[in-house]
């Protein structure tokens, strides 16, 4: 609780001190705050008998795992983006203090026992996303995608509202555990009921980008500047994936028969509506969308299995996919080309070989080829469903080979010897170096972590 | 330990040592990993399994981190040290020679393939066998010949959904077994159906790895594509890892399914063994050619391995090493040719052993050593598999017995038309020392596997007999 204080404090401070037009402060502000925020996270764990239930949200330990990884990845990408916040510097302080509440509203998804809690947390996640979707105001794209998210993504909260608002009539509560007795007991079955359950499905899958409902996320991904699109994909993605977790594998865990055979069907359909598109995309963030379509594709999987395993799996799956994407934002920020084509990423391996070599691990590691985390993470949210689900298994790893195609062929594309004509050099700076340090020791021995 | 961390803090001393060194840097690793293997195969007593890593750390899921090796393991080990060294010191005078991330690369490559031979670890079985996947494609990537994309992206797609049919396997397996270390996996009961399914994701991996017959059509075009040592390098030491991997994790891990398994494979390596000698026959670029006369040979290897008798065995371990052997030779020849010729086509070579008579000499040497005459390792090694496979079935061994025929054709033919003949060639550059060296070390090999056979057979056989005991004690498969 008192890392989300810090958090908010932190994002409250870095927005009035970018009225000093000095973008490093504002920078220095969020690193100390988000440093001492993970701190005091990790330092919960220790603590033997936490007051974890502060009525609404509880920062029980599975909580901690993932709003430190959050809260990590939320750092990672600003101290990576801070070179292209730079570059406005009257805009510096609101660009990091969006990002800054939007991760106080992935926190509260990673820990509400609530419904309204919920709400509330997913209402403070997208409100800045929408925000910084459309901060390159000039550009065209970058305005369709503001816009693009925000009207859909009001219609998915609508719906959602809609379906917490029947969840309540069958039930008289907005608690979880209180839900669940219900649904346990049988007191609460009906159609009330699984009306609103598979609302707030629906828009759960919006939110993560599943098919059917994905059909914004090419736009916005590839609208967004770079940073808001590896927030996106990295924390947004993480909050989302570990609320629906919450909400159905342990909540609606008993009304199985209900839902697990749709996310059965729509796993299978976000998979391939993935790969398959992103066979043919020439645009690097456009390739990266429909890829992380894919990714909740599999985390689907996670979910569907209803075991206590699958949170620590989630967990590092999470991991190896946020680093990865973290790894590759990072990378498209240095190489920079506006016009994102994936022909701008030709021969970057051989312009600065550290970068070549990150674009490796990354896209590897996306692909899912050991011994890196993503490969770790899809291994084990893989095996996990086995026993269960044999053929969705199948077709998953059927599906990974699709994905290795195209990361191959970007992969071709960053490490191919022919130079354009201008030789320019690579140059990141100091802070993305180490950004991309910390992503490579991520990267190689994240996997490999155990609690 | 030191077996897998030379070659590791190697390929990291070559990413960054000056050019003009570097390709020294690479030989010095091949050559010190080789001498410590030397001295652990010193001490080694055949039957024994010697651990090498074993941290006693399980991962949730079940990775056990376990390495060690058994006389299977060690004499694959020994096979990829001499052969690296011999590939490293061949390569001496190419232009890739004072590339950094070309040393860099096939270090890495040696201690991926140091993996995968001492891997005691389904998982980490797999992790190696992938992480050979990486160096190899890099390797092709940046050296290759022109026209490489199209067959690299075919090759590694190929091989990554091979590997993942045998993840599929393990995880499949995980279900039943506490964790992946080789022990648990064998102890597990499998039903004959998915006894089946598993092992055919293994087999899917492996034929597509070695390659067998309908899933061949990745090998000839990436072999013609990659520069020299690349080509040693798939030839010579990456297929191995699926033979070995069909001895040590396919067969003792789902033996339930052997017998349906068993025509299967000894009639794919069939087809390959006379489909591919007479594509090779009708080859006119002779890379193309090695390539179809390697798919030919591996053919054989893997229908002696499917016999799973102690003798088949021993005779296939004795055949992958006269394998390695020939076709390092072979493809130096190749690219001796290639480099100093311009060309891969037969037709515009010509007349070569009047101008470079050591050449043509060494040449030959490798040439007999191919058609498996007496006195060289290939002869003890085919003739042991091809009575095995009479033995098993008269057809089956006549059809296998054109090898020698067909062998002879296309080996001879692309001798006689590259060495002989009128001269369509001014000038030819005699070897080099480092070329004459590696022709050298090869053929010693080759003789002493020729002339003393038994060296191998006692050195597999204990291990042999072990693997065949532990699969007695929880399972139905006698040999």
């Amino acid at each position: 609780m008192d890392a989300l204080i810090v958090v908010f404090v932190t994002g409250l401070i870095s927005m009035f001190i970018a009225m000093a037009k000095k973008p490093a402060l504002v920078l220095g502000t969020a690193v100390v705050g988000l440093s001492v925020a993970i701190t005091l996270m990790v330092r919960q764990w220790y603590v033997p008998n936490p007051i974890v239930n502060y009525e609404g949200l509880d920062f029980n330990k599975v909580a901690i795992i993932f709003s430190a990884l959050a809260m990590s990845f939320a750092l990672l990408i600003i101290v990576g983006g801070y070179d292209y916040f730079k570059r406005e510097s009257e805009h510096t302080g609101e660009y990091i203090s969006l990002l800054l509440f939007s991760l106080v509203g992935a926190m509260c998804m990673v820990s509400f026992t609530d419904l309204f809690m919920f709400f509330i947390g997913l209402e403070i996640l997208s409100i800045p996303i929408y925000v910084m979707a459309g901060s390159r105001k000039k550009d065209l794209r970058s305005t369709e995608a503001s816009i693009k998210y925000f009207f859909t993504g009001s219609f998915a909260t609508g719906i959602l509202l809609f379906g917490i608002a029947w969840i309540y009539g069958a039930t008289g509560t907005f608690k979880l555990d209180e839900i669940n007795m219900l649904i346990n007991e049988g007191t609460a079955q009906g159609t009330l009921l699984n009306v609103g359950v598979l609302m707030v499905m629906a828009s759960f899958l919006f939110k993560i980008g599943a098919a059917p409902f994905h059909f914004w996320s090419p736009d916005v991904y590839g609208g967004s500047p770079n940073i808001v699109t590896g927030f996106m994909a990295a924390v947004v993605k993480l909050a989302g994936l570990f609320a629906f977790m919450n909400m159905f594998t342990f909540t609606f865990g008993d009304l199985s028969d209900l839902w697990v055979g749709a996310l059965f069907g729509l796993a299978i359909l976000t998979m391939f509506v993935g790969n398959l598109s992103a066979l043919r995309q020439t645009k690097f963030k456009r390739m990266l969308a429909y890829s992380s379509i894919s990714n909740a594709g599999y985390a689907l999987l996670a979910i569907m299995v209803q075991n206590f395993e699958t949170v620590w799996n989630l967990w590092i799956y999470l991991l190896g996919y946020g680093l990865s994407i973290i790894t590759l934002i990072v990378i498209s920020l240095v190489v920079d080309n506006d016009s994102d084509d994936i022909e701008g990423y030709k021969g970057i391996g051989r312009k600065n070989p550290i970068i070549g070599f990150m674009m490796v691990l990354g896209l590897l590691s996306l692909a899912g080829v050991p011994p890196l985390a993503g490969f770790f993470g899809k291994f084990m949210v893989f095996s996990n469903a086995f026993d269960q689900y044999p053929v969705l298994v199948i077709i998953a790893v059927i599906n990974s080979g699709i994905g290795i195609y195209y990361y191959l062929k970007l992969l071709m594309t960053a490490m191919s010897k022919e130079e354009d004509e201008e030789v320019a050099t690579l140059k990141p700076s100091v802070l993305q170096y180490a950004v991309l340090a910390v992503c490579a020791v991520g990267l190689i021995i994240g996997g490999m972590i155990t609690l | 330990m030191e077996l897998f961390s030379i070659p590791l803090i190697f390929a990291l001393v070559a990413a960054i040592a000056p050019k003009n060194v570097v390709r020294y840097v690479g030989l010095t690793g091949a050559v010190a990993s080789l001498v410590a293997t030397i001295i652990r195969a010193a001490s080694f007593s055949p039957p024994s399994v010697v651990s090498v890593f074993d941290p006693n750390y399980i991962l949730p899921f079940g990775l056990t981190f376990k390495m060690g090796y058994d006389g299977l393991g060690l004499f694959m080990v020994i096979l990829v040290n001499v052969m690296v060294t011999v590939i490293l010191l061949s390569n001496l005078n190419q232009k890739t020679a004072s590339e950094r991330s070309f040393n860099s690369m096939v270090l890495l490559m040696q201690f991926g393939l140091l993996g995968v031979f001492t891997a005691m670890d389904g998982i980490m079985f797999y992790i190696f066998w992938e992480l050979t996947l990486i160096p190899i494609f890099l390797i092709a990537l940046w050296y290759g010949a022109e026209d490489r994309k199209k067959a690299l992206i075919k090759f590694f797609i190929y091989t990554f959904v091979g590997s993942l049919a045998m993840l599929l396997s393990l995880m499949a397996l995980g279900t039943y077994a506490k964790d992946f270390s080789h022990e648990s996996l064998m102890t597990v009961e499998l039903s004959a159906k998915s006894a089946f399914w598993i092992m055919g994701g293994f087999f899917l991996a492996f034929a597509i790895k070695i390659p067998l017959f309908p899933f061949h059509t990745w090998q000839p075009s990436t072999y013609t594509v990659s520069p020299m040592a690349g080509t040693m390098l798939l030839s010579a030491l990456m297929l191995k890892m699926a033979l070995y991997g069909m001895v040590r994790w396919m067969l003792p891990i789902a033996p339930e399914a052997f017998d349906d398994m068993q025509c299967l494979v000894i009639t794919l390596g069939l087809i390959g063994i006379v489909y591919a000698a007479i594509l090779a026959i009708k080859q006119s670029d002779i890379k193309r050619l090695f390539a179809f006369a390697s798919i030919s040979h591996v053919g054989l290897i893997a229908a002696g391995i499917m016999l799973w008798n102690k003798e088949a065995l021993s005779a296939s371990f004795l055949q992958i090493a006269n394998h390695s052997l020939v076709a390092v030779g072979l493809f130096l020849a190749a690219g001796i040719l290639e480099q100093r010729l311009k060309t891969r086509e037969l037709s515009s070579m010509g007349g070569v052993a009047t101008l470079a008579p050591k050449f043509a000499f060494w040449f030959a040497v490798i040439g007999f050593a191919s058609v498996s005459v007496p006195f060289t390792s290939g002869f003890i090694g085919e003739f042991l598999l091809l009575k095995g496979l009479y033995s098993f079935n008269w057809i089956v061994g006549l059809i296998a017995g054109t090898t020698l025929v067909f062998g002879a054709v296309y080996t001879l033919r692309a001798y006689q038309r590259s060495m002989f003949g009128a001269p369509k060639i001014e000038a030819f550059k005699d070897l080099t020392w480092n070329e004459m060296l590696s022709f050298f070390i090869i053929t010693v090999f080759v003789v002493i596997l020729g002339v003393y056979p038994q060296a191998v057979i006692d050195f597999v056989g204990p291990s042999l007999d072990n693997l065949f005991q532990s699969m007695q004690a929880d399972n139905t498969l006698v040999p």
